[in-house]
């Protein structure tokens, strides 16, 4: 197997109730690459995106991270892999909510430690310098003894990048990470993700940022209705997109 | 003067009573009430479904036939508990629903993405509770809790109707023997007293909690 591959996810499926959300998708993400999903509100963008972390179940497919099945695919069935085996392979990735989800009862440096200390068994002296180095790498080091709710919605996003990166995950997954800001918000965000692909990070982006997508991504998928419609790099897509509904689609972003 | 003492001494060791049973009800059913609010919210439905059962016949009867229930009728069935236990059963038990209540709904307050971030960081559902949930929960429960307690420094009272001296009886008594009302206007203080210092130490809790906004 191509030991470049981070993540392979194979055939998913995936219904709530009797809305078929996901219906038989593929895509592959190489080490170093940024993938950005972009396609209309409820195309199960992302979906797909929760179901890579599991927090959402596939009902089909399989999900390998790192040459490690998450999930495998017997008898059209998605099977997780154990418990241990399963909290190994998640710990990989990063997660980047839209709504941030900081925890509000405690410091921006205690955000960052939390899991480090508390999953990974680290001592706080180990970890703080590295906290430190992030929240400064965030531009955030003078806030570490402030509590989220204080801070404006690009500086919390900021910091929830930092605290996903605390855990020094392979891979970052960012779900519409911009979309709960002010539109004057979203440039402190974007350039925190603009270095992180810059030090080879590996990133899907599921995002409406169109210009984000262009500049940043080596590659682009287009979803809707549940089906990924069109792929390909940025120029492209952008450039000569191939499908009438990713025509539309762009024609109404730009 | 004498006289006042005469009523005083007596009274503060009804105080004694009403106290210890506040104290140790309140020790009991905090950590029960949680344990009940965790298991109501549980995923296995039988665990579910007798939390609420227990929390609907907890409120849904008299807390005084609660205290006879356990002070005469479980003898009969050969459970015999010293006075001070028998009332400390039923309170706990009583309480521990009421408290279960509100916790749950405290817990049902923090929105999913809290969970959702403490399960991408790799936080089990122990760590996830007790380090990110409950902690949050416990802000927000603060007035009604409080409320609750305030509640229990007056329903102590309810412990007079099997002949325990509180304070509220040992008035009751003073004012039989003597004809003078004066020991029920120094029980009102006592209570009002009582309540006033929970009061100032749940808003000390409160200004405690306030120094994060949500």
């Amino acid at each position: 197997m191509d030991r470049d591959i981070m993540i392979r996810m194979k055939n998913i499926y995936k219904k709530f109730n009797d809305l078929e959300v996901l219906k038989g998708i593929d895509l592959e993400v190489h080490r170093g690459e940024v993938l950005a999903i972009i396609g209309p509100s409820g195309s199960g963008k992302s979906t797909l995106l929760r179901c890579l972390n599991r927090l959402e179940t596939l009902d089909c497919g399989s999900i390998e991270v790192e040459g490690e099945f998450l999930a495998k695919e017997e008898n059209g069935v998605a099977h997780y892999a154990v418990k241990e085996d399963a909290h190994r392979i998640l710990s990989k990735m990063g997660m980047v909510f839209q709504q941030f989800n900081l925890f509000p009862h405690m410091t921006v440096l205690e955000n960052l430690i939390e899991a480090p200390v508390h999953v990974k068994g680290m001592k706080a002296e180990e970890i703080i310098p590295v906290a430190e180095a992030l929240l400064d790498k965030v531009g955030l080091l003078s806030k570490k003894d402030a509590y989220p709710g204080r801070l404006s919605g690009g500086q919390q996003q900021r910091v929830a990048i930092a605290r996903a990166l605390a855990m020094q995950p392979d891979i970052m997954l960012f779900d519409e990470p911009t979309s709960a800001l002010d539109p004057e918000l979203t440039g402190e965000v974007l350039r925190t993700m603009r270095h992180l692909a810059e030090e080879h990070m590996t990133m899907i982006v599921v995002t409406h940022e169109m210009a984000f997508a262009r500049e940043v991504a080596q590659k682009v998928i287009f979803m809707a209705d549940g089906e990924i419609v069109e792929q390909g790099t940025p120029q492209e897509f952008f450039g000569n997109p191939q499908q009438e509904r990713t025509k539309a689609f762009l024609q109404n972003m730009l | 003067m004498e006289k006042l003492m005469g009523i005083i001494l007596p009274m503060l060791e009804g105080s004694g009573i009403t106290l210890q049973i506040f104290f140790v009800t309140l020790a009991m059913a905090l950590p029960l009430g949680l344990l009940v609010a965790l298991a109501r919210l549980s995923k296995f439905r039988p665990i579910r479904f007798l939390m609420e059962v227990y929390i609907w016949l907890m409120r849904g009867t008299p807390l005084m036939l609660q205290l006879l229930f356990v002070y005469f009728a479980l003898p009969m069935v050969g459970i015999r508990l010293p006075d001070i236990a028998a009332a400390l059963l039923a309170f706990t038990l009583n309480y521990a629903a009421y408290f279960a209540e509100i916790f749950r709904s405290g817990i049902q307050s923090i929105e999913r993405g809290q969970y959702e971030a403490a399960k991408t960081l790799g936080m089990s559902y122990v760590q996830t509770m007790r380090r990110i949930i409950i902690p949050q929960m416990l802000k927000r429960v603060l007035p009604p809790i409080s409320n609750e307690t305030i509640n229990l420094v007056k329903d102590t009272s309810l412990i007079y109707i099997l002949a325990m001296n509180d304070l509220l009886r040992v008035a009751r008594t003073i004012v039989q023997r003597e004809f003078d009302m004066m020991p029920f206007l120094v029980a009102a203080l006592f209570y009002l007293a009582m309540t006033f210092v929970l009061t100032w130490i749940f808003k000390k809790l409160e200004a405690h909690y306030a120094k994060y906004d949500e």
